[in-house]
């Protein structure tokens, strides 16, 4: 069965590719947006003999595009999704472009929608867990976010992405599973994510404190994806994607610094971290938006609610962490280290 | 005042056109447009703009905006404007104004023959500093204007250069100047006050610099373009640079009496005087005079921070208040279209130079 991976070049895209080539998947379409990033695809390819790779160069903005992408293939793993710019550039490259790709599949002759299955990569940003108070757990279960707009652009357009994909799914009929991970990191990704704290100036604002960091590591976010691909009993249903043993926010903290390198800190409690966001919405406010509202009490109810999390569904889908955390630390911070390291 | 505002075009630069509408007390935004929804859809939603339209007919059907801002790609100002002004509306137009001279004439052609007002974003020369550089210049205190530097920095990968690296579909490509053709408005709108010849010697030149990994298709993207511009009686440099750090925006006028200093993101504006004592004392005193300049400068800044008035756009805010000031008081537009025109006419002559193959 040929499958496609959009994003197939990305931070997360290259393991997905690495994962199913390991789980015996020999016929991929790596559709990739910069060519420049190809390179490792290649020595994929080199690693698993007998794996036929079709690379396809392309935006999924361009239909044109899409519909090359989508010709027989009964199985669509659609990672490629916009994570940084300006808020038109998110939601052109994620809502956008996976809607360009779902109207490529509708319009398709070639396979019927039942033969065709679409595994979507979509995020933990899209739960309201505003709404239920601090500390509440998060499983599949959980409500969406009502008011994404508050939060931030990318949790807003991951959302909006993933009401595409149930709509078309209704109105096409395809099989649809969708993945929502936490913090994806990894040699190639980046030191912290905002659940950790804030990098304003010279001065990092760790701000989690000891709140449970949703880490999945690329490799064991990589397999999940891989697992409810295949898995028979996926289809119309949702996995939280994040791994075993989490470490606190204060623990991977402390973990960079003593592995990475020295950073000047400044831990805010909660109660602080609260108040510095009323102040900072109000002065928004009454400057008009002279200085962004980097922080809110919506944002920081989001990010940094100490929530608790379950992956209890994943893992009944035979899923199983790969590298442990401490392991996926190690490795990390080694590359962090040769990297930021550089820097100081 | 109370007009009622509309968008077409929901991309990056509609965002700053919302925040600073949205300053300006007694206008309404009444509705935004986009020809894909979901850009139509997320701009209203994170801006709570009431209504949002696919179709900018219908828009301006059911809406009836006093002004119409068009932020789409420069390709398709003309047919909305013509289809805009038709429908009643003043134009705020993005700039760039237009691919080419003929589109720009014609654009404003059918604003004007339609009655109606239109302008230009060219919001950098209602900044703080450039409105004192105004009043030194129309106060005799540069004398006449001997020669014009003016400076854009640009990053190749801050948020709108990696927009167009990373899709070949983007508008940009599709420009005769390409990258120059979406920034070149601003190096040359704040020259054409101090050099008025319709028709100025150019001589243009372009090269790439950028050795880093080539995207989708940045690969034929020059960036950097030095060109020397020479009047009746006024010369200048108009200097895009995508390499130097910091990201600057400056502006240097020589004037027979003084010579003044603008920086558009540090916001100040310096003079450097003709020395008044003689020779050593002479050299003592102007770096004196000129930190005078920068600490006065520095005050004034920090008093706009306190009132709330030192945002980015702060000129657009400015420029867009004068806009509808025109409207409502039939005044003419801030900007006058002849100038428009020369900025225009002055880019298709340094295009025709450093892109020669998309002229045929």
């Amino acid at each position: 069965m040929k499958v496609l991976v959009t994003g197939a070049g990305g931070f997360l895209g290259v393991h997905v590719v690495e994962r199913l080539l390991a789980r015996g998947h020999r016929d991929l379409r790596c559709f990739l947006r910069d060519r420049g990033k190809v390179e490792r695809l290649l020595g994929l390819s080199q690693s698993y003999p007998g794996s036929q790779l079709e690379l396809c160069y392309g935006n999924l903005r361009s239909k044109s595009d899409c519909a090359r992408a989508v010709t027989d293939i009964p199985l669509i793993i659609h990672l490629a999704a916009g994570l940084k710019g300006a808020p038109a550039e998110l939601f052109a490259d994620s809502v956008v472009a996976s809607r360009n790709l779902l109207e490529a599949l509708e319009e398709r002759n070639d396979l019927s929608m039942r033969q065709t299955r679409v595994v979507l990569v979509s995020s933990f940003g899209v739960y309201g867990v505003v709404a239920l108070g601090r500390g509440a757990r998060i499983d599949e279960r959980t409500p969406l976010e009502d008011h994404p707009e508050l939060r931030d652009t990318y949790s807003y357009s991951k959302l909006m992405q993933e009401k595409l994909f149930w709509d078309y799914q209704r109105k096409v009929g395809f099989e649809l599973v969708v993945l929502r991970p936490g913090v994806i990191y990894g040699p190639g990704g980046g030191a912290f994510s905002n659940r950790v704290g804030l990098q304003i100036g010279p001065v990092f604002f760790h701000l989690g404190g000891s709140n449970l960091l949703p880490l999945s590591y690329v490799v064991n976010c990589a397999e999940a994806i891989a697992i409810a691909a295949e898995h028979p009993n996926s289809v119309g249903q949702v996995y939280n994607v994040h791994d075993d043993d989490l470490p606190t926010a204060s623990r991977y903290l402390r973990e960079y610094k003593r592995h990475v390198r020295r950073i000047r800190t400044i831990r805010l409690p909660h109660f602080v971290t609260r108040m510095l966001a009323q102040l900072l919405e109000a002065y928004h406010r009454r400057s008009r938006g002279q200085l962004p509202a980097i922080i809110t009490l919506y944002k920081a109810a989001a990010a940094w609610g100490g929530n608790k999390f379950d992956n209890a569904k994943l893992h009944a889908l035979g899923w199983r962490q790969l590298v442990a955390t401490s392991d996926a630390m190690a490795e990390t911070f080694d590359y962090l280290r040769r990297k930021d390291g550089k820097q100081c | 005042m109370s007009l009622k505002i509309a968008i077409v075009g929901c991309g990056k630069i509609a965002d700053a056109h919302v925040e600073e509408i949205r300053k300006i007390p007694a206008v309404e935004l009444c509705a935004v447009c986009d020809l894909e929804p979901v850009m139509a859809e997320q701009l209203a939603v994170r801006f709570s703009v009431s209504r949002w339209y696919s179709d900018l007919a219908k828009m301006l059907d059911v809406e009836k905006p006093d002004v119409l801002h068009i932020t789409t790609p420069p390709q398709s100002h003309l047919p909305i404007t013509i289809q805009a002004v038709a429908a009643g509306c003043h134009i705020f137009l993005e700039k760039p104004v237009a691919p080419c001279y003929l589109d720009a004439e014609a654009i404003i052609g059918a604003a004007v023959v339609a009655g109606k007002k239109l302008t230009v974003n060219y919001w950098p020369r209602f900044e703080a500093p450039a409105l004192e550089l105004g009043r030194l210049y129309e106060g005799g205190v540069l004398g006449a204007p001997v020669h014009v530097e003016s400076y854009t920095g640009y990053d190749l990968k801050g948020e709108f250069g990696m927009a167009f690296r990373r899709d070949p579909e983007h508008w940009v490509h599709r420009l005769r100047g390409k990258l120059f053709h979406n920034m070149l408005d601003h190096v040359l709108n704040k020259i054409t006050p101090f050099l008025e010849d319709d028709k100025p010697f150019i001589h243009a030149i372009a090269y790439r610099a950028d050795s880093g990994p080539v995207e989708a298709s940045s690969g034929d993207i020059l960036d950097e373009l030095r060109v020397v511009i020479r009047g009746a009686k006024t010369s200048a440099y108009a200097t895009f640079c995508a390499h130097a750090r910091p990201v600057g925006q400056t502006l240097r006028v020589y004037g027979t009496k003084n010579t003044a200093d603008v920086d558009y993101m540090a916001r100040t504006v310096v003079l450097e005087r003709k020395q008044a004592f003689p020779s050593a004392l002479g050299r003592l005193f102007p770096p004196f005079l000129m930190a005078k300049d920068y600490l006065r400068q520095g005050l004034k800044n920090v008093n706009s921070f306190s009132h709330a008035s030192f945002h980015y756009f702060d000129g657009m805010r400015r420029l867009l208040e004068e806009f509808y000031l025109s409207i409502e008081k039939d005044l003419a537009p801030p900007i006058a279209y002849s100038e428009i025109l020369r900025v225009s006419a002055m880019m298709d002559r340094i295009f025709e130079q450093v892109y020669p193959e998309a002229h045929g």
